[in-house]
C-alpha cells in the first residue's frame, strides 16, 4: 500500500488546530456545501441531508484524529490509500466552512486568486486564512502522491 | 475554484514515501454501466433525460475537482480537466445526462465530495 509521511512545522500548524476543531464542530449539524437540488420531495431531501451529514461527520472526525499525541511529539502525519479520500473530503468541508465563517469579506475573486497579504490581517482572520492554506496543502499532497489509490478504490 | 499548485508553503518540513508500491487498480467508469436496451427505452419515456450540472465555487481546488470528476464519472484526465475549466470559467458544466434515478445518485455523490450539483431536465430529449 502506498503511504506518505509528512513532517509538519509544529509551531506553524499547532496553533491552527483549534480553528479546525471549532469549524469541525460547527459542521456536525450543517452541510459544508448545502444541497442545491430543488425538485426532490421533502422526505427524500431530508434522507439525503441526513446521510450526507453523517458521511461529513465521519470524514471530519478522521481529519481531526490525525492530530493526536504522536503528532504533537513528532509533528508527523501519515496518509495512505485508506484515509486519503476521507481526508481530502474533510479538508474540502472545513475549507468551505472557513469561507462561510471567516473569509467571506475577501470576496470570491480574491479567495480564488489567493492574493491576500497575510501580514495586514487581524489575528483571527490571519489564523483562519492560514488554516485555509494549510488544508489546501494537505489536499495537494494527497492528490499529487495518492491519486492512483483514490481512483482505484 | 482555486489553483494552489504553487508549493507547500511553510507548513511542510519533510515528505517521505516509506512504502511506495505499485498500485494495480483501475478506474471503472460508472457511466459505462448500461441497462438492457428495452428497459432503458421504457424508463427514458417515463422519466425523460436529466442533466447533472456542477456549479462553481471559489473554494475547491482545481486539482481536487479534476480528481472528483475522474473518480465519480470515470473521466480521463483530459475530459475531467475540460469539465473543470467549464465550471471555473462558465460557472457550470453538464457532467452527465441520462436517467433521473442515476442522475440523482451522481448528484448525491458529488455533494458527498462537497461539490455543488443540480439536476436539470434535458429539454432536447
Amino acid at each position: 500500500m502506498k503511504r506518505i509521511e509528512v513532517k509538519l512545522a509544529l509551531p506553524v500548524v499547532a496553533p491552527l488546530l483549534d480553528v479546525i476543531k471549532q469549524l469541525g464542530d460547527s459542521l456536525k449539524k450543517e452541510l459544508a456545501a448545502p444541497l442545491a437540488v430543488r425538485d426532490i420531495d421533502a422526505e427524500f431531501r431530508d434522507a439525503w441531508s441526513g446521510e450526507l451529514l453523517s458521511s461529513q461527520n465521519d470524514d471530519v472526525r478522521t481529519l481531526l484524529a490525525l492530530f493526536d499525541d504522536e503528532f504533537f511529539s513528532e509533528g508527523v502525519v501519515s496518509f495512505d490509500e485508506n484515509n486519503a479520500e476521507v481526508i481530502l473530503r474533510a479538508c474540502a468541508a472545513v475549507r468551505l466552512r472557513l469561507r462561510e465563517v471567516y473569509l467571506k469579506p475577501f470576496g470570491d475573486e480574491t479567495l480564488e486568486g489567493g492574493d491576500v497579504d497575510v501580514a495586514t490581517l487581524s489575528e483571527p482572520l490571519r489564523k483562519a486564512f492560514m488554516c485555509y492554506l494549510f488544508l489546501a496543502t494537505i489536499q495537494e499532497l494527497i492528490i499529487q502522491h495518492l491519486d492512483d489509490g483514490i481512483l482505484g478504490s | 475554484m482555486r489553483d494552489a499548485s504553487n508549493g507547500f508553503g511553510n507548513f511542510v518540513c519533510e515528505l517521505r514515501e516509506p512504502s511506495a508500491g505499485v498500485y494495480c487498480g483501475r478506474v471503472m467508469p460508472r457511466s459505462s454501466e448500461t441497462l438492457p436496451a428495452t428497459e432503458t427505452e421504457t424508463e427514458l419515456k417515463l422519466d425523460g433525460v436529466w442533466r447533472v450540472v456542477v456549479l462553481n465555487d471559489p473554494v475547491n481546488l482545481m486539482s481536487y475537482v479534476v480528481l472528483v470528476f475522474k473518480k465519480v464519472f470515470g473521466f480521463d484526465e483530459q475530459t475531467a480537466r475540460k469539465k473543470m475549466l467549464e465550471v471555473h470559467e462558465q460557472g457550470r458544466s453538464i457532467v452527465w445526462s441520462g436517467l433521473r434515478e442515476k442522475a440523482e445518485a451522481y448528484v448525491f455523490t458529488l455533494q458527498q465530495w462537497h461539490l455543488t450539483a443540480v439536476l436539470e431536465p434535458d429539454e432536447a430529449n
